[in-house]
């Protein structure tokens, strides 16, 4: 299958009937989590992968930042659902989900050390061994930081990036969050990343609460975002950018102009 | 200062290590841990606010009538419930969260109706996971009855109030 084009979109239960809807669509993402390999794929998926619809499973439990060893269950079920869509490449994030028994229930900033450099790249290893295709490395939006830090965070991706074959899931959305809740400037730590490992683009919507910004994808995606999306595609256009929507589905036409807005600054074609 | 005397401004050792330091953190995100020193308590603080809407998203989803019967008070009543709560998973959450309304007669309606529908088709000793039930079964949550026959539910009587 080719790697992925164009504009997309998450695909998810909740939307499956605006996605199979949508005329000029050539990607779609699925949660790897939410297929059962032994089972037929979802039909609305089913449906997609007919008409050609390249579908990349995202991970979201793998946990490759855990200091132990990724799991080799949940490992092979991400190589047996990437075999099930005829995936072109799988994503995971850079971040941890469980640890000492516990499971977080959300994404978790690793400390920026080399410590958890060599924990990524040993677990990454440790999959890729098992994947079928290749791995690409999503950096996560986080509301704080760890005490000890000592990279920054484009160095961080940059040491992980360089250790392993893993190409770039850039979340434009996490970029903003990160930089704005640390007061920085979401463009100077976006010119920063490594730009040239791009496989395709994360960008979803968020809102602002007690002076944060949150990383929702139950929220439209604001201005400041797409303006971001824009200086990004001014230099070398990733190949595919995708839009996450996680809940509170908006009506069909307001989605429908969200992923026009999001075609538009990127210069990709409209595919509604 | 002698050598024996106590000092008190030494923050605690933290853990070391990273999987000590990430286990740390994920006791004080969702266990009710204290916080290893160093963290911004604020950025963690709306981190952990912020994992528990999510989490009552996700048990609303799996409990759409629960959520729906506390309307309003849902968000508040299921982050009340949650917090310093590890998730075992959003099905046994919500199950647990209706049980314990339940037994101290606040379940709503609703609430009652799907309880006795999932008590009807699963066993669940609320430690392990629910396991489908073989034979019929009859349960009931306050006036809620449901009947289970061969997999399929139907409520006998419904929830009053």
């Amino acid at each position: 299958m080719t790697g992925p084009q164009g504009v997309g979109i998450g695909w998810r239960s909740e939307i499956a009937g605006f996605v199979a809807e949508l005329p000029g669509l050539r990607f779609v993402e699925v949660v790897a989590e939410s297929l059962s390999p032994g089972n037929p794929l979802p039909a609305g998926l089913a449906g997609l992968r007919e008409r050609g619809v390249t579908v990349v499973p995202h991970g979201v439990r793998l946990s490759l930042g855990g200091a132990d060893p990724v799991d080799p269950a949940r490992v092979t079920h991400l190589a047996r659902v990437a075999e099930l869509v005829d995936a072109p490449l799988v994503s995971e994030h850079i971040a941890f989900v469980r640890a000492g028994g516990l499971e977080a229930g959300h994404l978790l900033p690793l400390p920026r050390t080399r410590e958890a450099v060599a924990a990524v790249v040993a677990n990454v290893r440790r999959a890729r061994a098992e994947l079928p295709v290749p791995l690409a490395l999503e950096p996560i939006a986080a509301l704080f930081d760890w005490p000890d830090d000592e990279l920054d965070e484009a160095d961080f991706l940059t040491e992980i990036l360089d250790a392993t074959d893993a190409e770039l899931l850039l979340d434009v959305a996490n970029v903003y969050a990160n930089a704005r809740n640390r007061g920085e400037d979401p463009h100077a730590l976006l010119d920063r990343l490594p730009l040239d490992r791009i496989a395709y683009v994360h960008v979803a919507g968020g809102a602002e609460y007690g002076g944060l910004y949150h990383d929702t994808h139950t929220d439209p995606v604001p201005t400041e975002v797409l303006e971001l999306v824009g200086a990004l595609c001014a230099g070398r256009r990733p190949p595919a950018l995708l839009l996450e929507r996680d809940g509170h589905y908006p009506p069909a036409d307001v989605l429908r102009a969200e992923l026009d807005a999001l075609a538009t600054a990127a210069g990709h074609p409209v595919v509604t | 200062m002698s050598p024996t005397h106590p000092v008190e401004s030494a923050p605690p050792p933290g853990p070391v290590g990273l999987a000590a330091r990430q286990a740390a953190l994920v006791a004080a995100l969702v266990a009710g841990a204290p916080l290893p020193a160093g963290f911004a308590t604020d950025r963690v603080d709306a981190a952990r606010r912020a994992l528990l809407r999510k989490r009552a998203g996700e048990v609303a989803r799996h409990w759409p009538l629960l959520a729906a019967g506390l309307g309003d008070t849902w968000p508040a009543t299921f982050t009340d419930w949650a917090s310093g709560r590890p998730t075992v998973g959003s099905l046994r959450d919500g199950w647990d969260l209706a049980r314990g309304l339940r037994d101290r007669d606040a379940l709503p309606p609703l609430g009652a109706q799907e309880l006795a529908a999932r008590e009807a088709t699963h066993r669940y000793d609320g430690r392990h996971p629910p396991r489908r039930r073989r034979l019929p079964a009859l349960a009931r949550s306050g006036d809620a009855v449901a009947l289970q026959v061969a997999g399929r539910v139907r409520l006998l009587r419904p929830a009053r109030r």
